[in-house]
């Protein structure tokens, strides 16, 4: 693999849990099906602080793409610190205040002057141009 | 007063495969089942749907007799070029049937979708409100 962008994985206790259940088995059997249910709808909005993020990329960047339905704009926070892409989010449901937050490590060679944000249907999108490649260099050798 | 008895979640509904016989191959389709919440309060029940990713244009909810139905397409497909990394999310369509005893007042639903959640106001019909009965 000869990738330039390397990251490393997100912070594994913040991973959905439900989701990549449910994404490793696929043969599970129905006890677990039901029991998988009974819990995404009695629990679902209890373990929400963790929010699902993809990373991207293509020739000109780096995408970090993170599901945060309903949230103010103005409640999210997008910090680049010590090589981290920190997402921050908060929610008010109902009384209380939910926060959720996510780090990402910077993939490498990532502009973080530049790093743009928008915000879309409930989905950030984190966009992270890459530095240009160093042009190789040419060596004339003239041979005698 | 449990809100279970009266809209039961189907338990099964998350990645069942539908048979999709729209050309010569059937194809199998997954879908989703998004968080939900459900609240009552005496007039109505609210439906909390979180759909993120998804659009107006994107989403489907019908009423029937007896079920309520929401399909959600994602607004969002992956750019030629872009290369996944790490995914957390699926992008297969969401979807959710919650069943009632005939006591939504189905004409009357409102439903609203913004910043990928979706608020459902489900009346209950006249007959299931409390009622205030002169005692002569």
């Amino acid at each position: 693999m000869n990738r330039i962008i390397r990251y490393s994985q997100p912070i594994n206790g913040s991973l959905f849990p439900l989701f990549s259940a449910r994404r490793a088995c696929a043969g599970y059997d129905a006890a677990d099906r039901v029991l998988e249910s009974a819990f995404a709808d009695f629990g679902a909005f209890a373990s929400e602080p963790r929010f699902p993020v993809d990373l991207y990329e293509d020739k000109e960047n780096a995408y970090v793409r993170a599901a945060l339905p309903g949230v103010a704009r103005d409640d999210i926070n997008v910090e680049i610190a010590n090589g981290q892409l920190s997402l921050s989010a908060s929610r008010k449901n109902g009384e209380e205040t939910v926060k959720f937050s996510r780090s990402v490590a910077l993939p490498e060679g990532a502009q973080a002057d530049k790093v743009n944000a928008t915000y879309e249907n409930g989905m950030l999108t984190v966009t992270l141009p890459k530095q240009p490649e160093v042009q190789p260099r040419k060596i004339n050798l003239s041979v005698n | 007063m449990s809100l279970f008895n009266q809209i039961v979640p189907t338990l099964t509904r998350s990645f069942t495969r539908r048979d999709q016989s729209n050309g010569t191959v059937p194809q199998a389709e997954y879908t989703l089942k998004p968080a939900y919440e459900l609240k009552e309060n005496t007039d109505a029940w609210t439906l909390v749907v979180q759909l993120p990713g998804v659009a107006r244009e994107g989403l489907e909810f019908t009423a029937e007799d007896n079920q309520v139905t929401l399909r959600a397409q994602r607004a969002w497909k992956r750019p030629d070029g872009w290369t996944a990394l790490h995914r957390e999310s699926v992008d297969a369509p969401y979807e959710l049937v919650l069943e009632h005893e005939q006591n939504v007042d189905v004409e009357k639903i409102q439903a609203e979708l913004k910043e990928g959640v979706l608020r459902v106001t489900l009346p209950k019909s006249e007959a299931l409100k409390p009622r205030k009965i002169a005692v002569n």
